[in-house]
């Protein structure tokens, strides 16, 4: 809900307000369920399989089941549910086929870590080792085993997927606008390349845990680092056939997520060892290794992308092809599949679109949602493939983007009219080609190439990105007002990093007019007490809970001026609100404070009116579709937020070294609420998206086994790797019906960082790296072949 | 259970040797722990004894006289010997090798001899130590010996070092001190990670070059003594025939042959030229 106010009015909206949650954090009080510790509790392990694809032929428990201290022991024979997000098909333990290395075959439950650890390796399975299914191009041909013989039975949501039974495609999402024929026919050239990466570790700081607790009569209490507890007990109860109100999910702080607790994880097998266990609660917390691979990552991608250009630099058509290797299950990146695919053109006019996407499921370890989704992966290959398509030309890559960027006017590939409120792409990449010198080497680059014997590149790249969401997602906001007018909000968007409770608690005081330090966002999570929230994914908090706390706060005035008329004896059209009194407008000094409102108004002779103060706000997207399965035109997005990076680089051309000494980022951000929170987004994501440059990314062997499960050779950037100049900038093109204007910018910050360092590497070096990660050795050994082509 | 072993505390090394003697390979010396508590977590090792040094006070010595040199205790931390005035001074290139293992707090942990007795092929202060010819000095209950350093290594985590013996200290002669000296690493990040390769240079007595190059074979290696007026291509030349590299998951050897060749001529511009 975009209220055209004049920002000078604004009192905490726009403003760089401290965290809510800084000072618990700083100083250790927040409790994280690895913190907890339950009466009684027991701790779990996993056996995990050894192979990425066997069939079990037998498990014998017998010698760990004698373990003293073993509680509870569970293998796939014993639990007969599917779990999945949009497809069911993963099974709590294996069950007969293990299909990825570290998939969980049998459980543990005992007094202590180490007694649960000494009995999964008392646990005895006899494997049959099966050939992997592990190319996903491969796992494409029709002569390639079947990774899920079953899918055809699979109960999976038909709005959105469509999966191909008898084959390893989970999903195949399409995508036809225009006559892609004609269009190829009309450019004056075609240009086609393939690009790809591989999957990706989020690695929160907290690892996976779950609590959970089976009592009698099926009551179910689960504590869990996650990031969306409603969807956490939606996805139990389905799977379980269990009623909603007989399972509570509770989600204290938590330590990260980047989209890999988005779903469920642990939860359901840790319930059914507290089940067998009695109904003692059970605590799993997986280590830094499972974390690799008994948990999901992000899917590996390959990207074909063929484009038509006309002499002038407008695209005319083009046609893509993505290959997901989902992994072993389909979890999120069905969806993955389906958001990178509607969205897979980027910020760019393309006329005549055909895109077919598919998720392929492969022997290893499944991927989930990832910070991007979808978006990081097919951004390398599509800003790489724009700068290929630029130099082709022999037009400016920042000159040509700006000729296809999407403007008012304009239509998306799925159809969706682009307007003057939808945000501005164009000026983000001005505005980051502006500040890094986009274009020339300034004097001081030029003496630090001389003095570092180096040489110094640049390059801006753009992004773009909607949620992922269904078409109705809704969520709502309940406001308290205590005895002294301080509010508590309750919300079931989980703030688990973001900072987004922070944004919520400003437009909350901003609305009631009250101070910000009498606003309480609670922090806890619980499905029993918080209203209903799908999910925290997707960059969609802010949007919807942020007009949810508006509508609350609205409904909360409401109630407050009925009262204040009654007591002031005024026509609530009189009334107005400021520093936590209403009173009448024409006559200011007469007023009633909120607090004296607050649970009610007690007139002097104890006569009661009101009751206690709450205001609820329900918010749901408004406008969105489901896509047509055989086109993909519709409406998909809630909003698109717009952006770029530019870097600059500095290479040493004898050892393929380079870093990133400047790096700019703008995004349309519509308004930014909470100023440093945003820079703070803009610069963690920057460096994550650093990460999955230049270092990060699964390597198997030829048995699907993964050779890098820890930080020993999966490294991620650290203080030291993070560019010595870091810009952020807003653009702010107001969304009309986001609050104050504002879009999501979560995501955004990571996406376009790669590219952007291998078109400066091109840019440089004239090399042409078209696989992530870009390691300093690969930037050696294609200017080595370079040098000896020469 | 899984990780139970025996913990004891020794306060001498008299009490030490007593204890490598009556439980032999069955135990395994702590110092640091930051190599050794890792493999016990992850099952890669498992011992019923673990005999932790710390509390001996000889071995927590860091000195250094004119006469006999820089000696380092074996329970001597990285971060002790970075934040020594002396050490900093005398043997610039070894606390520069120190500087580059693994994290700040790691190295408030991690030790010297730990890093040489680990015997990883990517120890970084073995190359270091290799140049400014590091001597071991070996005890237990039946005497002491000193081997040099480069004798000490016998293979990929394997030195010369009975089950009853333990290294009481490294010695890096006053031969060495103020050596001009730089130790280059190739890495993933630039924070920590292992050394990909890594070489170090030192000018010894001004007149002598020695090379010494890890994660290049299944032992850091030293090249041998070059005089000052060696041309680089020969060093380099040697350095190349000496090594023997691998291509794993952190680098290719093609990656490493060059980069030590990058790192040669580097520290020649640098130290010699």
């Amino acid at each position: 809900m975009f209220e055209n106010i004049d920002p000078k009015e604004l009192k905490y909206v726009g403003k760089g307000l401290k965290r809510i949650d800084g000072i618990e954090k700083a100083t250790g009080d927040a409790l994280y369920v690895s913190d907890m510790f339950l009466h009684g509790m027991l701790h779990a392990k996993v056996k995990a399989s050894p192979f990425a694809s066997a069939r079990i032929k037998k498990i014998d428990t017998s010698r760990a089941e004698k373990l003293p201290g073993v509680r509870a022991i569970l293998t796939g024979a014993d639990l007969n549910y599917r779990v999945g997000l949009y497809i069911v098909d993963k099974y709590i333990l294996a069950k007969d086929i293990v299909r990825h290395q570290g998939e969980a075959v049998a459980a543990v439950a005992a007094d202590t870590e180490e007694i649960a650890k000494a009995a999964v390796d008392l646990i005895e399975v006899e494997y049959e080792e099966l050939e992997p299914v592990l190319d996903p191009l491969k796992a494409i041909q029709t002569d390639a085993p079947l990774v899920h013989p079953d899918l055809g039975k699979y109960s999976y949501v038909e709005a959105a997927f469509t999966p191909v039974p008898g084959t390893n495609i989970a999903n195949h999402t399409k995508l036809r606008k225009g006559d892609i024929e004609k269009g190829f026919k009309e450019a004056d050239y075609i240009f086609e390349r393939e690009y790809s990466n591989p999957s990706v570790q989020h690695v929160p700081m907290e690892t996976h845990v779950s609590i959970a607790q089976w009592q009698a009569g099926d009551k179910i209490t689960i504590w869990s680092s996650a990031q969306s507890p409603f969807t956490v007990r939606n996805l139990f109860c389905y799977s379980f056939g269990i009623s909603h109100k007989n399972v509570r999910v509770i989600v204290p702080y938590v330590g990260g997520g980047f989209g890999g607790k988005a779903g469920i994880a642990l939860e359901p097998l840790v319930a059914c060892l507290s089940k067998k266990a009695g109904g003692k609660p059970v605590k799993l917390q997986a280590t830094r290794e499972e974390e690799f691979n008994l948990l999901a990552c992000r899917s590996a991608l390959v990207y074909k992308i063929k484009t038509g250009v006309k002499k002038d630099g407008k695209i005319i058509a083009q046609r893509m092809e993505m290959f997901w290797d989902s992994g072993a299950y389909a979890d999120y990146a069905v969806n993955v599949t389906r958001a990178s695919g509607y969205s897979a053109a980027g910020p760019y006019e393309i006329p005549n679109a055909w895109l077919d996407a598919y998720t392929i499921y492969t022997n290893k370890v499944y991927g989930t949602a990832y910070r991007g989704f979808g978006h990081v992966e097919f951004f390398w290959g599509l800003e790489r493939h724009m700068d290929y398509i630029a130099d082709k030309l022999k037009i400016d890559p920042l000159k040509f983007r700006l000729i296809n960027t999407l403007k008012p006017g304009s239509r998306t590939i799925t159809g969706e009219l682009i307007h003057e409120n939808s945000g501005n792409v164009s000026k983000c990449l001005e505005t980051v080609a502006k500040a890094i010198n986009y274009g020339v080497k300034t004097k001081e680059e030029e003496k630090r190439e001389k003095q570092n014997k180096t040489i110094i590149s640049k390059a801006v790249c753009a992004l773009h990105k909607a949620p992922a969401m269904p078409p109705f997602t809704g969520t709502v906001v309940i406001i308290k007002m205590n005895e002294d007018g301080s509010v508590i909000a309750n919300l079931a968007l989980t703030d688990y990093g973001a900072g987004t409770y922070t944004s919520i608690a400003q437009i909350i005081a901003e609305q009631l007019r009250i101070p910000f330090e009498k606003v309480k966002i609670a922090f806890e999570c619980d499905t029993d007490r918080d209203p209903y929230d799908w999910q925290t994914v997707a960059s969609k908090g802010l949007m919807l809970s942020g007009n949810a706390a508006i509508l609350a706060c609205k409904d909360m005035l409401e109630k407050m001026y009925d009262m204040a008329a009654q007591i002031l004896r005024a026509n609530p059209c009189d009334l107005r609100h400021n520093d936590e009194k209403v009173y009448i407008v024409h006559d200011p000094h007469k007023f009633v404070r909120y607090r004296e409102m607050a649970v009610g108004y007690a007139y002097s002779n104890g006569n009661g009116i009101g009751g206690p103060l709450v205001g609820v706000g329900r918010y749901t997207a408004c406008g969105l579709t489901n896509l047509d399965k055989e086109t993909g035109q519709g409406n998909p997005a809630l909003d698109w937020t717009y952006g770029a990076h530019g870097v600059v680089i500095e290479i040493d051309p004898e050892t393929g070294e380079f870093s990133v000494i400047h790096s700019a980022s703008a995004f349309d951000a519509g308004k930014v609420i909470n100023a440093a929170a945003a820079r703070g987004q803009c610069v963690g994501g920057f460096i994550q998206g650093l990460g999955t440059a230049i270092c990060e990314g699964y390597i198997y062997n030829s048995k699907g086994q993964l050779m890098n499960p820890s930080f020993t050779d999966n490294k991620i950037p650290t203080a030291k790797d993070i560019p010595e100049k870091m810009e952020v900038f807003f653009v702010e093109t107001p969304q009309l019906d986001g609050p104050y204007g504002a879009r999501g910018i979560g995501e955004h910050s990571m996406i376009s960082v790669a590219p952007a360092i291998g078109n400066a590497l091109k840019n440089a070096l004239g090399i042409e790296l078209l696989r992530m990660p870009i390691r300093s050795e690969d930037v050696w050994r294609e200017l080595s072949k370079k040098r000896k082509a020469k | 259970m899984q990780f139970g072993f025996t913990y004891h505390r020794p306060a001498s090394v008299i009490e030490l040797c007593e204890l490598l003697n009556r439980y032999g390979a069955k135990c395994k010396i702590l110092a640091g722990g930051t190599d050794l508590i890792v493999d016990i977590r992850a099952g890669l090792k498992k011992y019923d004894y673990i005999v932790d040094i710390k509390n001996i006070p000889e071995l927590n010595e860091l000195s250094f006289s004119k006469q006999k040199g820089l000696s380092i205790g074996a329970a001597v931390t990285c971060s002790q010997l970075i934040e020594d005035s002396t050490a900093q001074k005398k043997y610039h290139l070894l606390c520069e090798c120190a500087e580059t293992i693994a994290s700040y707090p790691l190295r408030n942990r991690a030790t010297i001899v730990g890093n040489i007795v680990n015997a990883s092929p990517c120890a970084d202060t073995a190359p270091g130590l290799l140049c400014l010819d590091a001597q071991v000095l070996i005890k237990s209950s039946s005497g002491e010996k000193t081997i040099a350093l480069k004798d000490f290594f016998e293979g990929v985590k394997k030195v010369k070092l009975a089950p009853n013996e333990f290294v009481s200290k490294i010695i890096v002669p006053p031969a060495s001190a103020e050596a001009k000296g730089a130790y280059m690493k190739l890495k993933r990040i630039k924070g920590h990670d292992l050394s990909l390769v890594s070489v170090a240079m030192a000018v010894i007595k001004k007149n002598i070059i020695r090379v010494a190059i890890a994660s290049a074979a299944p032992t850091p290696v030293i090249l041998p003594d070059f005089s000052k007026n060696t041309k680089v291509d020969e060093i380099i030349n040697v350095a190349l025939k000496t090594v023997k590299p691998i291509d794993d998951i952190r680098s290719s050897k093609d990656y490493r042959l060059h980069m030590i060749g990058v790192y040669i001529k580097r520290l020649y511009e640098q130290l010699i030229k």
